[in-house]
């Protein structure tokens, strides 16, 4: 497959007058190369790389070229004999892919195609406003004082803080606290949070009012004992979604749920007459089991998933609505129907069941997760039972990178909580008040109790206004309606006054 | 060159060109990914790479790529070696067996 960027891009040309030493006449892209050619014999780059030369200035026949690393895009200088960096390759070799994909991929139900991706360019009046502002770092990163016992509320808050999709909302001033007319509100107390964050100041802070609005909200989680940081996350999502605009019980698009919201199908098959049960439930996050790996192999987060999505038979007695007998040969699987953007993973390391003293037991077994998962394998449509196998669309949908972990040290009772979180490709560590740099190295060799996914490209419904431009819009025009109603009844006052002098003479 | 060397090597190019066709080589490959990936191989080799460029000024690939190369192919876990040497000998067996 090829595309042939100086069709695409016409500004090619032009651009073509940016490179002193190189002149780019047209740039071919390989989308699938398997081995690599070389026009330069005595340059071997690497072996293995799939490596595109292409040799530029053909007339004057020189040995300078420029080369494409397939996979990554990344560009190569024979003159430097290294790779190099260009903002504007960058650019271009996204784009590329982007339209490969978007040309590859058709809706399950319409068959139509992707909507072609616009980057956004401000309009006259945008680029105004914009002249008269201040650019300011697009990093926050700021420590949180522990306010007795609170790493669980720290640690999570931190995850919140490094979530694109979460971080996007409220720096784009979704919900104003200004303007919320709510009283405890948690998300209030995320704008607030975000605020801070993204303050001109470095130190730390204590997320006092977080705390008190949550406690309020949740009396369970009130108290200085030590809480669990997922039973805090689950708490949290739920007062956020509950305090947002236009959230609702029944597939809400509040940002909890556009965020976080997926859907787990359970599929149940009776052994004895061949029907197939499915229920559909929606989901937050995905717990996952810690069992004895076996003697050598260690657990993985890919092992966990393929234990969570495996074929079991129900440990109980299933009455098939079909064959109508009671069995004991039912088989349930559980598979992912709809990802969300962000995918949450605990692991169980806090058994429940008392073992053998009573003494609930902290499960320390380390995890190994990876950087970037591809969550395909997962999916109802890859694990459909139904025989037909329907193409799942790219593998790009697929692809998560992980950009916080959260870690637990010590016991159930007295533990401590710490978290590893990402900004573009920094890895910090955060311990309450205690920021450091740190390396990917040392957080996927951390042990980890929870994991956060983002998805590496966004689905959209194509051809649509957004929902909240939408909301936004109806907003105005029932404010409209208002204010005439109310104009219109003062009107009216005034004509009744009017009417009762003229009746008093 | 002795010619054992050359046969080996004449040998080589056979069997690579075949499984390409074939698709084994990409199936494999793919397989072999997953199983790197899966075990934190590909992961390590990523922060080496890294960490490694951050102390160069300025970062040289063919550098980077010699030191990871060595421990990438030192590290390689046991068991991956072996399933992914077992599956190519398994394909060289069924062709040359034709």
């Amino acid at each position: 497959m090829r595309v042939r960027l100086s069709r695409r891009f016409p500004n090619l040309r032009q651009s073509g007058g940016r490179w002193q030493h190189h002149h780019v006449i047209s740039v071919t892209w390989r989308y699938h190369v398997h081995s690599y050619a070389s026009l330069a014999p005595s340059q071997d780059v690497g072996q293995g790389s799939t490596l595109l030369l292409t040799s530029l200035t053909p007339a004057t026949r020189s040995s300078l070229y420029l080369g494409v690393d397939t996979k990554s895009g990344s560009l190569f200088c024979s003159q430097c004999n290294n790779f190099v960096y260009n903002v504007m390759f960058e650019d271009l070799y996204l784009s590329t892919i982007l339209l490969l994909e978007e040309q590859q991929t058709r809706f399950q139900v319409s068959k139509r195609t992707r909507e072609p991706y616009q980057p956004w360019a401000p309009n006259n009046e945008e680029a105004a406003f914009l002249k008269n502002t201040t650019v300011l770092p697009c990093q926050g990163c700021r420590g949180l004082l522990n306010l007795g016992q609170t790493c669980f509320l720290n640690v999570i808050l931190q995850s919140f803080i490094y979530n694109p999709l979460l971080r996007n909302f409220f720096l784009g001033d979704r919900h104003n606290s200004r303007l919320c007319k709510h009283t405890d509100c948690t998300c209030c107390e995320m704008d607030g949070l975000f605020t801070e964050i993204y303050s001109s100041s470095t130190i730390p802070f204590g997320p006092t009012s977080f705390l008190a609005t949550t406690w309020k909200v949740s009396a369970e989680m009130s108290g200085y004992a030590q809480q669990d940081a997922h039973e805090f996350f689950i708490t949290a999502l739920n007062q956020i979604h509950g305090t947002c605009r236009g959230s609702t019980n029944i597939s809400c698009n509040c940002i909890v749920h556009q965020t976080f919201a997926g859907q787990l199908q359970s599929e149940v098959t009776c052994e004895r007459c061949g029907n197939v049960t499915r229920t559909v439930d929606p989901m937050l996050d995905i717990s996952l089991e810690l069992r004895d790996p076996g003697i050598e192999k260690e657990i993985t987060l890919a092992g966990c998933l393929r234990r969570y999505t495996k074929p079991e038979k129900l440990g109980r007695e299933y009455s098939c609505t079909k064959c109508a007998k009671a069995t004991h040969e039912a088989v349930r699987r559980l598979s992912i129907r709809k990802l969300p953007p962000v995918l949450s993973f605990q692991f169980k390391r806090f058994e429940h069941k008392t073992v053998s003293k009573g003494v609930p037991q902290k499960i320390d077994t380390p995890v190994r997760f990876p950087v970037a998962i591809n969550m395909a394998p997962y999916t109802t449509l890859a694990t459909s039972s139904n025989g037909e196998t329907t193409y799942p669309g790219p593998d790009a949908m697929y692809e998560y990178d992980l950009f916080a972990v959260i870690n637990h040290e010590g016991q159930m009772e007295n533990g401590h909580y710490t978290n590893f979180a990402r900004f573009q490709d920094e890895w910090y560590r955060f311990d309450d008040e205690k920021v450091t740099l740190s390396s990917l190295g040392t957080c996927l060799n951390s042990n980890a109790y929870m994991c956060f996914y983002v998805k590496r490209h966004l689905d959209y419904k194509p051809y649509m206004k957004p929902t909240y431009l939408v909301a936004r819009e109806n907003d105005i025009v029932r404010e409209q309606e208002q204010e005439k109603m109310r104009e219109l009844a003062r009107m009216k006052e005034v004509d009744d006054a009017l009417m009762a002098t003229i009746a008093g003479d | 060159m002795s010619k054992s060397t050359s046969d080996a090597d004449a040998l080589y190019t056979q069997v690579h060109r075949r499984m390409v066709e074939s698709g084994d080589w990409d199936r494999i490959l793919r397989v072999l990914s997953a199983k790197l990936s899966e075990q934190g191989w590909s992961d390590e080799l990523y922060h080496r790479a890294k960490e490694r460029a951050r102390m160069m000024d300025p970062p040289l690939f063919k550098t980077v790529l010699e030191e990871i190369s060595l421990h990438g192919e030192a590290t390689v876990p046991v068991s991956v070696r072996r399933e992914t040497t077992a599956q190519i000998r398994q394909f060289v067996k069924d062709q040359f067996e034709k």
